[in-house]
């Protein structure tokens, strides 16, 4: 069968093809629009993942949409109705905003795939998330964790999953927590009131926490009380996304935690307020892993299960990842590498397939690399035309050149087959740099990647050598594969990993296997032979504001504005030179 | 050739207002954030632009282009976050806590498919007019000399674009580059046009909204109120009886 899986209108549109129960391709919208977060309907995506497959819409036999739009509008229409009449101002952006495309999801698909209606297939935003964490994961058997900002009605579920032994799937979702009550929202309503864009800084807020004290637990579990079943409870006076449309805290919640952040001061640690709004970040931080921890053990005692599969915008949170892992009495942790809700797009077809369809359940990829390849000639002609230095090497001799670049200091923009699906850049779209000292942590966060001084680098290592330089607990390996979880960098290495060791001591590393990255993996080697010790930074390859890179000429635009020293894809390799072509206009006529 | 400069016509009638925006401290950084939000975008589109463009000429102007959009974008955003310090302004009462208004720079042109001859014409006339409209607000700043040498600077730079869009459009379509020139200032004018109806449909969509929120829900809204009390906070179970059908919206 041929299933092709939508999730749009949001956040992250993605569209993912799957042929005979095995995703063939999976991309996210911004990836080919060049607009971050692009939530619209995602025709290139789509057209991109057809393709691929060389596939006509007329040959897929079922198109999912990720989420019950119809009951969205319901949820959104209730909650304007329950906050009469403080709702009045909202209400007439909510209504022209759900009742655009958003309403009439079938209608879009008809129209713009020219599939019969009878095709167009849904599936709960939840059910979504739990397909794409469990079916994606090398498990028989495990509970079940969701938790987002909010889905239709739901914010948070608990369930378990099975795969049968005659090939028969079960995904069970059998508790919920139900809008305005969200972990997700809550991180969000903070993300806000530190000046940083909601679903796009709660990395920020997961950064900052760590240069702070969460000294304001108390005060953040004013705003969500734990309820007597086990659940939580937001406090409604304390928040505004529920009624209204312009922020997502109240007044109350001002008078409680002080003057919000404006997006445009800076974090400055030494002052009263950098140090307040550190403090926040800290403490909600910590009571969202609380509240999650509180949940994962409870699931654990009612289902017995040693697995867990954990998906949803909150299973970005890699501390609290890591610290599920170690204290909820799970023995293994399972995030997929997208689990927001451009994953949502695999896990609507896997679960299409699977429980719909009554499918045979097959293995699928474990790995994230399901979008458009890098072509290597287009590079090279792209530098040469530009006056670039340009190289075609073997890899052995492109691998110890590189080795060596990265060994002196250099950075390199790193482009390798397919691109990843999913926000972080595990090793086909990264650029990478030596992880040793901290100053490279500071010219990247300065020169290349403009964004906050406070903001932590990611290390890649070879995941035979990973428990060298990382603490990871059991199942800590599995967790840092698609760099799901922080974990404290051993202390007798932080001085020579200073780049990618955060400011408490942990990082977000990515354990490498050989199989799922090899040419990035033989990189380790080289490097670790120059150097003694096989670690790279590796932070996704874009610059602020923009998505990660797809195409090689978009690498080549990003290599050329920014300072990175040298850039690969495939066996090309362009050296920026000194004295490198104008960089702007009045230079090009000077 | 364009070479210089020359505020619109419609600028400077419009000058008192120009004044009356720039003359108070909140409004100034206000439109010097907007501003570098506007020029950031603009250039990621003329950046999307180097992308697509055949014309290896083209891809490394579009780029130089692209790359002085984005320090435009630096210079508005490091000022306008300066005199928000200065100033004392809090968030709430400027922003409310959300970020700016967005919007791409390039009043919504679609780099992906556009042919470089139009792609030119439209720069070459937006920069024109963002030129002249710069003169004047560099005019009224003059009582701020850090934000006059940033106008000053960004007004080099768009002289330097207005000139080398003409001189590409040119080169790639002789015969009727200035028949584009006029063809992307009808198709901005005819832009405004449709922003300007846009915009008032959604005023009286607003406003017919908001009547029928007043008239015909505060029923409805009063069930909801009652029902939300019986609503308990923590878990609720999901019946598996109740899971909609695969076709269902619902």
């Amino acid at each position: 069968m041929k299933i092709l899986g939508i999730s749009a209108h949001y956040h992250d549109s993605a569209a993912a093809l799957i042929v005979d129960g095995v995703p063939v391709a999976a991309v996210q919208q911004e990836r080919l629009s060049r607009h971050k977060h692009d939530a619209g309907f995602p025709l290139e995506a789509i057209e991109w993942c057809l393709e691929h497959a060389g596939l006509a819409t007329a040959d897929l036999d079922a198109v999912v949409f990720y989420e019950r739009s119809m009951l969205k509008l319901e949820r959104i229409l209730t909650c304007s109705l329950r906050a009469f009449p403080r709702s009045w101002r909202s209400f007439p952006h909510a209504i022209r905003n759900s009742l655009g495309e958003k309403a009439w999801v079938r209608g879009i698909i008809a129209s713009y795939l020219g599939v019969p209606r009878r095709r167009i297939l849904f599936t709960g935003h939840h059910a979504s998330h739990a397909a794409a964490a469990f079916l994606t994961a090398p498990t028989r058997r495990a509970a079940i964790l969701t938790a987002d900002g909010v889905g239709e009605w739901a914010t948070l579920t608990v369930g378990r999953a099975e795969r049968g032994a005659g090939g028969a799937t079960s995904i069970v979702l059998d508790r919920e927590i139900r809008f305005p009550h969200s972990l997700g929202m809550l991180y969000s309503t903070f993300t806000a009131y530190l000046g940083f864009h909601v679903n796009d800084g709660e990395y920020k807020v997961m950064g900052l926490a760590a240069y702070g004290r969460p000294t304001l637990c108390d005060a953040v579990r004013k705003v969500i009380h734990r309820t007597s079943d086990g659940g939580f409870a937001l406090v409604p006076e304390y928040f505004e996304y529920h009624t209204g449309a312009s922020r997502s805290f109240s007044d109350a919640f001002v008078d409680l935690f002080g003057p919000a952040r404006h997006p445009y001061d800076p974090i400055d640690l030494e002052t009263d307020d950098g140090r307040r709004f550190a403090d926040c970040a800290a403490s909600v931080q910590r009571v969202l892993e609380d509240t999650l921890l509180d949940i994962a053990r409870d699931l654990r005692r009612q289902t017995g299960l040693g697995d867990l599969c954990f998906g949803g915008g909150v299973a970005l949170n890699g501390v609290a990842n890591a610290r599920l892992l170690a204290e909820s009495g799970f023995e293994r942790l399972f995030v997929p590498p997208a689990p927001g809700d451009a994953g949502c797009a695999i896990g609507a077809a896997l679960y299409a397939d699977r429980i719909y369809f009554k499918n045979r359940d097959r293995d699928v990829p474990d790995h994230p690399f399901t979008g458009p390849s890098v072509d290597a000639d287009e590079l090279a002609r792209v530098a040469r035309d530009d006056g670039q230095q340009v190289e075609a090497l073997d890899d052995d001799v492109l691998l110890d050149r590189v080795a060596g670049d990265l060994a002196a200091g250099r950075v390199v923009g790193w482009m390798d087959g397919a691109s990843e699906f999913g926000p972080r850049a595990l090793g086909h779209r990264s650029i990478l740099a030596a992880p040793h000292a901290a100053a490279m942590r500071d010219r990247l966060n300065r020169d290349i990647k403009s964004r906050e001084e406070f903001r932590p680098f990611a290390p890649v290592v070879r995941a035979e050598d990973a428990e060298r330089y990382f603490e990871l607990p059991p199942g800590g390996l599995r967790l840092a594969r698609f760099m799901s979880g922080v974990f404290p960098v051993r202390p007798e290495w932080r001085a020579r990993l200073a780049a990618v060791t955060h400011v408490d001591g942990s990082a977000r590393v990515q354990a490498l296997e050989a199989p799922m990255a090899p040419r990035l993996h033989a990189l380790l080697g080289a490097y670790g032979e120059r150097t003694g010790v096989p670690v790279l930074l590796n932070t996704s390859f874009n610059v602020a504001g923009e998505p990660i890179v797809n195409r090689a000429v978009e690498g080549y635009s990003t290599f050329r504005r920014c300072g990175i020293d040298a850039l690969v894809a495939g066996p090309t390799l362009v050296t920026k030179r000194a004295g490198t072509p104008p960089r702007s206009m009045r230079e090009v006529y000077a | 050739m364009a070479t210089a400069a020359r505020t619109a016509r419609m600028d400077r009638v419009l000058r008192p207002v120009h004044h009356w925006v720039w003359r108070d401290g909140g409004r100034r950084v206000r439109k010097l954030l907007a501003f570098a939000e506007v020029e950031t975008d603009g250039g990621r589109d003329i950046l999307r632009a180097a992308e697509v463009t055949p014309d290896p000429l083209l891809r490394r102007l579009y780029l130089a282009h692209a790359i002085d959009e984005l320090h435009h974008g630096v210079l508005f955003r490091e000022r306008g976050a300066e005199l928000l310090r200065v100033s004392g302004n809090g968030a709430a009462s400027l922003f409310n806590g959300n970020p700016l208004p967005g919007g791409h720079g390039l009043d919504d042109v679609s780099i992906q498919g556009e042919a470089d001859v139009r792609l030119l014409a439209f720069l070459h006339v937006a920069e024109k007019a963002a030129a002249g409209r710069f003169a004047i607000y560099r005019d009224l700043v003059a009582d701020d000399p850090a934000t006059l040498a940033i106008f000053d600077e960004i007004l080099r730079d768009e002289v330097f674009h207005m000139n080398y869009t003409y001189t590409q459009l040119a080169r790639i379509s002789p015969r009727t580059y200035r028949r584009q020139v006029w063809l992307a200032r009808a198709s901005r004018l005819w832009k405004r046009v449709i922003r300007l109806a846009a915009a008032l449909g959604a005023v009286m969509g607003a406003a017919g909204l908001t009547v029928l929120y007043f008239v015909l829900l505060p029923p409805f809204a009063w069930v909801a109120k009652r029902a939300s009390k019986r609503e308990g906070a923590g878990w609720a179970p999901i019946s598996a009886r109740t899971e909609s059908p695969p076709t269902s919206q619902y």
